[in-house]
């Protein structure tokens, strides 16, 4: 399932339609976003390496790590530094984010890193973001996906709305394949990851297993597994809703299916007041049409039949007729002809109203 | 002689007696109708001529006859209604239904969106399209940087195939279908079945739109149509100004001046989203909506607005809720969940729910209850929006195939987890 979302940030941006992005959200008692975005991180590189990816490279706007921490981790994988120079260009807002170095210390220029001084200017991100995509060659239709390691820190310079606004543009942008994004969610009000979530197309929480958040016990575990909840947006308007288990290993992160009934969660949320279907089906229409109602063939010329829930009168008579005939070998003997008292009625009766139902 | 004498006398009374019984009659009977009728037979059995049957005084109203108003003749894509009330069509030709008519004059209207689903947007786009379509004005206000981009989006009306009608709006008059069973039918002749309402101008007040087609050019480009962006405002200083200079051109107050009737239509995409410039005054936006919402009263125009309820706290949530005239919200179904495909039908048709939470009522202290308060929403021949109410399915499973077309139907009851 993991890779199902992997397969969305590859697929990238469909035409006429803005970026996809996937936001991260990991909580205290499942503190495990920044593993999973490693994990979708490393992907997508080998992805974009393997050019199966609409995105011909990626620039990772660093906040909470430093580009280095990125840089041997892609290396420990088994990609060098030629090849990252072509693929990846890291924004570093971790090393001076508000620009206290003075200018003249040493940086080494690095073909990869640009430094950033000055992070609370968004619009300036957005910039520097744009460059780096232009500035790895290639032409106006080469597209770059982004990936912004810590949408929290840069929460805590800028403001909500000019966030929002920054990842809002970069989606429609023409320029951006996908974004990814990790968030924790204790850190802000719950306003800001519902904005997150808002704008997002994949949404990946991470929970933790065992909902006893207080027990000791399990704190270890949730350290290394959680349980990878993911809510795509699809096109049509409908949720598509996964659920995998994280675990995390030495050498990386491995997802496993999960055989629980989440659907119970969602359909206790919606209960809506659900009515029966009195509605007849084609088959069921023709049927009614083929009912002969009890007064419906009067008036046709044929003989009026009351039908008064015993046999009808020309039955008996044509029964009497041939017990009268076989009565008249036995005239010798004793019979009884038995005549109801109602069979003199005339069927019309008064006192039942369904006695002149005429079917 | 006596017996004669008592004959004769017997019959000059009664032809006077009868005069006089039949001219009080004739007097009474304009004011009583068919009781007096009969009695007017009777009384002239005596002698007289019987005066022809006179029609009775009470006729059957005739379906097609208008509900007398000040306004001689509502402007076109308006209806009137009871209480002085005049309405304008959503767009989608249940939810007028639904509503009891459409969207009432003078109010506005809310749509809590779904982060998770564009559904919002389809209601959106039908209102615009239908105000476009009558001529009336619009003003469309939408986060984006390019809001006159979103009316390339605005659907087309649905071609009318006459001969096929919905199979819904044959239900309420569709008194030929119920065969009745009475023995005396035979002795009179065939009824006449009632008149169906007139259909044409149904449709023009609420038309279907085909939401693969786009409105034509010539529509959209009418001068009567403003946009604005809302990313870039900072306060809604602006989009309050843009809003009273629009409603105060479509004043209420001079009815007399017929050119003036015409109504007017505000359409608000995603009013508190995250990525507008006064995103977090929250007390700001609540008294542009207050000032908005007074404006309207005032006016001949009906304000759509949509916002995401999931990004505003809850007491701020709670308070745009209480602002709203009538509040509407959509939802997003979840994909191949089996628990509720098996408990609805027609569930993979479904692109969400539409949930119907207040209605309007103006000069009444009636309230609309609605039997049904949530409605799925789905497209018919993957064109035009209807509403259904949603229905169980049958428990048994193999009894499914028969009920395969959901339609809407009478209430009853279901807990959904209940058996």
């Amino acid at each position: 399932m993991a890779k199902f979302i992997v397969k969305s940030l590859r697929d990238g941006c469909l035409e006429g339609d803005h970026a996809p992005s996937l936001a991260i959200i990991d909580s205290l008692h499942s503190p495990l976003g920044s593993h999973a975005f490693r994990y979708f991180l490393f992907s997508f590189v080998s992805l974009v390496q393997n050019e199966s990816s609409q995105a011909r490279g990626i620039v990772l706007v660093a906040f909470y790590r430093s580009p280095d921490y990125y840089i041997e981790g892609l290396r420990s994988i088994g990609f060098d530094a030629s090849m990252l120079e072509k693929w990846v260009r890291i924004l570093d807002c971790y090393s001076d984010p508000l620009g206290w170095k003075s200018k003249n210390s040493e940086s080494e220029i690095s073909k990869i890193i640009t430094v950033l001084n000055n992070v609370k200017d968004v619009d300036g991100i957005f910039k520097s973001i744009l460059d780096l995509t232009t500035g790895s060659g290639g032409d106006s239709k080469t597209r770059f996906a982004v990936a912004f390691d810590s949408v929290n820190n840069m929460l805590r310079h800028s403001s909500l709305r000019s966030v929002s606004s920054l990842l809002i543009n970069l989606r429609s942008h023409e320029r951006i394949s996908c974004l990814f994004y990790l968030m924790h969610s204790d850190l802000h009000e719950p306003k800001f990851t519902a904005s997150l979530e808002y704008i997002s197309t994949m949404i990946a929480t991470l929970e933790n297993q065992n909902s006893d958040n207080n027990n000791i016990l399990f704190m270890e575990q949730n350290y290394s597994k959680a349980n990878f909840n993911a809510r795509l947006k699809k096109r049509n308007g409908r949720v598509k809703l996964l659920c995998e288990e994280m675990c995390i290993e030495q050498n990386g992160v491995k997802f496993n299916p999960i055989i629980t009934d989440i659907n119970t969660v969602v359909t206790q949320t919606i209960i809506p007041k659900v009515q029966f279907n009195l509605q007849l089906s084609e088959k069921e229409k023709l049927d009614r049409a083929n009912v002969v109602l009890p007064f419906e063939h009067q008036g046709k010329g044929e003989n009026i039949q009351i039908y008064d829930g015993r046999k009808s009168l020309s039955d008996n008579q044509i029964n009497v007729h041939n017990n009268n005939n076989k009565n008249t070998n036995n005239s010798e003997k004793g019979e009884i002809h038995y005549l109801r008292d109602s069979d003199d009625e005339r069927p019309d009766s008064d006192e039942d109203p369904d006695d002149d139902l005429d079917i | 002689m006596g017996h004669s004498e008592k004959k004769n006398h017997f019959n000059q009374s009664q032809p006077k007696k009868a005069q006089n019984d039949s001219a009080f009659n004739h007097r009474n009977s304009v004011s009583f109708g068919e009781l007096r009728n009969s009695s007017v037979m009777a009384s002239t059995a005596g002698g007289q001529q019987p005066r022809p049957t006179r029609p009775s005084s009470f006729s059957r109203a005739s379906p097609s006859s208008s509900p007398s108003s000040p306004i001689p003749s509502a402007p076109p894509g308006v209806k009137l209604g009871v209480n002085g009330a005049a309405y304008i069509s959503s767009g989608i030709p249940d939810l007028d239904r639904i509503l009891g008519g459409g969207f009432l004059i003078g109010s506005i209207v809310m749509v809590m969106e779904d982060s998770d689903a564009p559904h919002h947007l389809l209601l959106l786009r039908n209102f615009m399209s239908q105000g476009i379509v009558h001529g009336q004005s619009l003003l469309f206000a939408g986060p984006t940087r390019e809001p006159r981009a979103f009316l390339g989006t605005l659907p087309a009306v649905l071609s009318k195939d006459k001969n096929v009608l919905r199979k819904n709006d044959l239900d309420p008059q569709d008194k030929e279908g119920l065969r009745i069973a009475w023995q005396y039918k035979k002795y009179f002749g065939e009824q006449n079945s009632p008149d169906s309402i007139n259909r044409d101008s149904k449709q023009d007040y609420s038309s279907n739109f085909d939401l693969r087609k786009s409105l034509e050019r010539h529509l959209i480009n009418s001068p009567n149509i403003e946009c604005i962006n809302t990313q870039d405002l900072y306060d809604l200083l602006q989009l309050e100004n843009q809003c009273s200079s629009f409603l105060s051109k479509l004043s209420r107050k001079n009815l007399e001046d017929k050119s003036n009737l015409n109504a007017g239509r505000i359409a608000i995409q995603s009013l508190s989203a995250p990525q507008c410039g006064y995103f977090e005054k929250d007390w700001e936006i609540l008294s542009f909506i207050k000032s908005l919402k007074a404006n309207l009263r005032s006016s001949n125009s009906v304000a759509l607005i949509t916002f995401p309820n999931s990004i505003l706290s809850n007491s701020i949530s709670k308070r745009w809720q209480h602002l709203a005239d009538t509040l509407l919200s959509v939802r997003a179904i979840p994909d191949e969940d089996k628990d509720l495909a098996k408990l609805l039908t027609g569930y993979q048709d479904m692109l969400g729910f539409l949930h119907v939470h207040k209605v309007a009522q103006f000069n009444t202290q009636v309230p609309v209850i609605l039997d049904a308060s949530t409605y799925s929403i789905k497209l018919e021949k993957r064109k035009s929006l209807i509403l259904e109410k949603l229905n169980q399915a049958p428990i048994d499973g193999s009894s499914g195939a028969s009920y395969a077309t959901a339609g809407s139907c009478s209430s009853s009851k279901g807990s959904a987890l209940d058996f």
